[in-house]
């Protein structure tokens, strides 16, 4: 049996390219299964779901994959916040959307598993119009593991995209295409911590009822990292009005010693509307 | 301390209770049988004999619901309700429980529909065994005026920070007038400290309660909830043992009545155990050896002392007033399991 | 810096009692609702929050969003929570056991004011709480995934309601929950929307000074679920005010007063045009549709009128 785990992020389609996996996979005669971990994040927030695959026995595990075979990264970004290798089988694969090439990335990540590279955001943008990279991420997984053939993929993208179906498919098969695969590296230096986990208090730290007592601690919270796009300001153009500040879900639109105002990275989830509803233009959404 | 006996119906007793508890505020909404306790709580209100704030609410669903928000700010708070009225509010008594309000509430045991019918049955009490309050039941009106005064002592003591369910056979205790001894105010207000929550809504000190649990983290607090519940018990003993020197009168979380060298015990929970000991009276009469346990303590479930209750006896009857519909046996008798080897 | 100075010539306060690091979708127009609410309720206030996006996205254990005293329970009893807290401070601060008097307020979405909350509501209303109710209107059930609530407006799709080669989509006209509110002749209801944020921070001002309950229902665009991109989240709620769909207006005592009026509606199709799932929509139903809101914007231009002339 072979299991994966993809990381994605909220509205992106992760769960969709595991769906539609799984629906290839049992066109296939093989046994199948996808699920997705439900969490409290919305769109933009990094999200996980699973897939296993069984070439001749029904599948009974019912819980999430922590030692996967297979990890599929759809958003580059993810790579720096986290640990999309945690717990990742030593013969492993690591297929990752990215604009860098092989060696590169491998300078960045090591370990013991094999490496996959598309860079899928630039086939999707291509193929489909629109930089959402779930189907063009199975062409790579499909080519990097032989999991399923490409062709199994075809029905079931058809299928689920009805009228947008033809760029998918073909961004998919672009992708497979395209995927690079490496060796692994053997042995390598441990990766600097990216990631800091969360540490949740024991039954014995909660107090009674698990009441908060300390105001406002999503603080700690970064959101910062559901971005894929990030405000700049023109203080040419600024002229102070405060507009952002007032419009901002997130408030972490803050007022610099000068008068100018920016963005709280940490938080900044990148919704475009402080450009949106500036009215002199001053602020332009610019690419991560 | 103790007053004289006054004869006064099982609702009245447990009205006057809550009224000596100094209780700050009742959410109810009527059904019968629990109708007497909070007509006459609403009296001892508008007539200023209590100074509490009555909600008259529009379900009870809402009841507990606003019982949830009284007792979060601090409020010592208490309801009452019946069969579908528990079932109503069913989901609210977990919240209760999970988020550790210490509520006292009565419950006049009534089955449950359908067909309607206003009558006793333990089927109302046995649907919620599971939600996480202590409970405890009443087998007369001198009880439940007692174990409703203690319940408020037990759920806000610091350890134990849990919801009390104090049970009443409906119309057997809740509607039956009988001699009840009442206690001075000085006494209950010795007895019963103010309530203070620790962490209580208030812009001073702000906290968030209720938040929402990831899986990790909701095992870790249902994890401490149980710790919480089962380690209630050696306070309820405490404060049971305080009562007595009080009043004279000691509880027990599992009470015999001839059941030292009975050879057949009866296991009853509620009003009906007073029936049974007629029926022991005159078995034992005829040279036969019965006895009878009585389970006070229903949750946390009293394993230990049951165990040495039942002590050397050959047969067990259990006569519960509840039916588990397609299960082998009712709930009081699944327990059973536990101490018999 | 407490305050800064923006065009529009008004202060407004830069504590956030709705602090960053939750987990709202971007762009979330509940979320930039609730913070600017906060601001306007300020320290001194108890919230009673009903289950949904507003709840999950705030409170992932062990961290909080919320600066100011916050409850959640279940969905459906907002209302009557804050009863209870209302009723508890009102008795703790008789018997000099509580020394504020915070001013309660309960939080809720369209699900739970309009169909499950609706009970609670109605009761808390009639028993005249001292509460500000306010309602988060997103237009449907957003939290489990975008499914149809009474408060969907007619035509829209949902995961419930999904147009389909034999449906329009939503079916039903949106329930009018201020006019409901209105019947209950408590004293103060309002209708608000973050696109106009003075607008709303004024209300819940006023509300703040209310004795019994106040209604204010907040229109709160939702990306997500309305499938519009995130940045346009403004713009609709100003589109949903501009073309009548949404007005803003206030009934104090029972008088109506229209606060954003505009002498020409822009046709509804402006607003529909942007969101995804009005766009199975055809000019038939638009036509419909365009006559029922200049129908009922007529309406109730009709009765803030009548107070006009009266005073």
């Amino acid at each position: 049996m072979i299991e994966i785990r993809w990381h994605g992020r909220g509205g992106q389609g992760a769960v969709t390219s595991a769906e539609l996996l799984a629906l290839a996979a049992i066109s296939e005669g093989k046994f199948a299964q996808a699920f997705p971990s439900f969490g409290p994040e919305r769109r933009g927030a990094p999200v996980l779901v699973f897939n296993r695959v069984s070439p001749n026995s029904p599948i009974r595990a019912r819980v999430s994959v922590a030692h996967p075979d297979i990890v599929i990264v759809l958003d580059p970004g993810l790579l720096y916040i986290t640990d999309v290798t945690s717990g990742l089988k030593e013969d492993g694969i690591l297929v990752l959307n990215t604009p860098k090439s092989l060696v590169e990335i491998r300078s960045e990540l090591s370990g013991p598993w094999r490496l996959a590279v598309v860079n899928a955001t630039s086939i999707a943008r291509e193929m489909i119009g629109v930089p959402i990279v779930n189907t063009t991420m199975l062409g790579a997984l499909a080519r990097a593991t032989r999991i399923v053939e490409l062709d199994s993929l075809t029905e079931p993208i058809l299928e689920r995209f009805g009228a947008r179906a033809r760029g998918n498919v073909d961004a998919c098969r672009k992708a497979y295409e395209e995927t690079e695969t490496g060796e692994p590296a053997g042995i390598v230096p441990k990766r600097p911590k990216i990631f800091e986990g969360e540490e949740l208090p024991t039954w014995q730290e909660l107090l009674p009822g698990c009441v908060l007592t300390k105001p406002g601690s999503a603080r700690q919270y970064r959101t910062g990292d559901w971005r894929s796009e990030r405000p700049v300001w023109d203080h040419q153009r600024c002229i102070k009005c405060g507009i952002c500040y007032l419009f901002c879900p997130e408030g972490c639109v803050k007022q610099t010693k000068e008068g100018y105002f920016e963005a709280d990275l940490y938080y900044c989830k990148g919704c475009g509307i402080c450009a949106r509803e500036c009215w002199t233009e001053a602020i332009k959404m610019v690419e991560e | 301390m103790v007053k004289k006996m006054i004869g006064i119906e099982g609702s009245f007793a447990i009205a006057e209770a809550v009224k000596l508890a100094r209780v700050d505020a009742v959410a109810a909404y009527p059904i019968t049988p629990q109708t007497h306790i909070v007509e006459r709580l609403a009296e001892f209100v508008a007539n200023g004999e209590l100074d509490a704030e009555y909600i008259p609410v529009e379900s009870e669903h809402s009841a507990m619901s606003a019982c949830l928000g009284t007792s979060a700010v601090g409020a010592r708070t208490f309801t009452a309700t019946a069969s579908q009225g528990l079932e109503l509010m069913h989901e609210v008594l977990y919240v209760a429980s999970s988020m550790r309000l210490p509520i006292v509430m009565t419950l006049a045991n009534r089955a449950i529909s359908a067909p309607l019918s206003i009558w006793t049955d333990h089927c109302d009490a046995m649907a919620v065994r599971d939600c996480g309050w202590i409970q405890i039941f009443a087998e007369n009106a001198q009880q439940a005026f007692d174990l409703v005064l203690c319940a408020f002592r037990i759920a806000e003591t610091p350890a134990v920070f849990l919801p009390v369910m104090v049970h009443i056979d409906g119309f057997y205790i809740s509607h039956t007038i009988e001699p009840v001894q009442l206690l001075e105010q000085e006494a209950v207000d010795s007895f019963i400290p103010e309530y203070r929550h620790p962490y209580p809504l208030d812009p001073d000190r702000p906290v968030t309660m209720g938040a929402f649990g990831p899986p990790p983290i909701y095992t870790e607090a249902k994890k401490a909830q149980e710790v919480a519940l089962r380690a209630s018990k050696a306070v309820i003993l405490e404060v049971w043992q305080e009562f007595s020197l009080l009043s004279g009168r000691h509880y027990s979380p599992v009470e015999g009545y001839e059941a030292g060298d009975a050879d057949v015990l009866f296991l009853i929970m509620g009003s009906f155990s007073e029936t049974a000991m007629v029926a022991i009276d005159r078995m034992r009469a005829k040279g036969q050896k019965v006895g009878l346990v009585r389970l006070r303590l229903w949750r946390p479930f009293p394993v230990q002392e049951l165990r040495q209750t039942v002590g050397k006896a050959w047969v067990i009857i259990v006569l519960d007033r509840a039916i588990s519909f397609g299960g082998r046996d009712p709930s009081v008798l699944k327990s059973r399991r536990r101490f018999i080897p | 810096m407490e305050t800064l100075a923006v065009y529009v010539p008004r202060l407004i306060t830069t504590k956030e009692y709705f602090a960053p690091g939750h987990r709202a979708c971007m762009g979330c127009g509940e979320a930039l609702a609730v913070r600017l609410v906060c601001k306007a309720l300020g320290r001194n206030v108890i919230i009673a929050n009903a289950t949904g996006c507003m709840e999950i996205v705030s409170s992932p254990l062990p961290y909080t969003s919320w600066e100011v005293p916050w409850i959640h329970t279940l969905f459906e009893n907002a209302a009557a929570v804050a009863s209870g807290i209302e009723a508890g401070i009102k008795v703790l601060r008789r018997k000099g056991k509580y020394s504020k008097k915070p001013k309660v307020v309960a939080m809720a979405g369209d699900g739970g004011t309009a169909d499950i909350g609706f009970q609670a509501l109605s009761g808390a209303f009639e028993r005249g709480h001292e509460f500000i109710y306010i309602c988060f209107d997103n237009e449907a059930y957003m939290n489990t995934g975008i499914q149809r609530s009474s408060a969907t407006p007619f035509g829209a799709s949902t995961t419930t309601s999904p147009a389909g080669k034999v449906s329009i989509g939503q079916a039903t006209w949106k329930k009018n929950m201020p006019a409901i509110a209105v019947a209950h002749d408590i004293p103060y209801v309002a209708t608000a929307c973050p696109s106009y944020p003075f607008d709303l921070m004024n209300k819940i001002s006023k509300a703040i000074k209310i004795e019994g309950p106040a209604y204010i229902h907040i229109l709160s665009v939702c990306p997500t679920g309305w499938r519009l991109p995130a940045d346009l989240t403004i713009r609709a709620g100003r589109l949903a005010v501009e073309t009548g769909i949404f007005p803003l207006y206030e009934v104090e005592e029972g008088k109506y007063v229209l606060n954003v009026d505009f002498p020409r509606l822009r046709p509804v199709e402006d607003y529909f045009k942007l969101q995804g799932r009005f766009r199975h929509l055809t000019q038939e139903v638009i036509a419909q549709i365009q006559e029922r809101v200049t129908a009922e914007y007529t309406r109730l231009r009709e009765k803030a009128a009548r107070v006009r002339d009266n005073e």
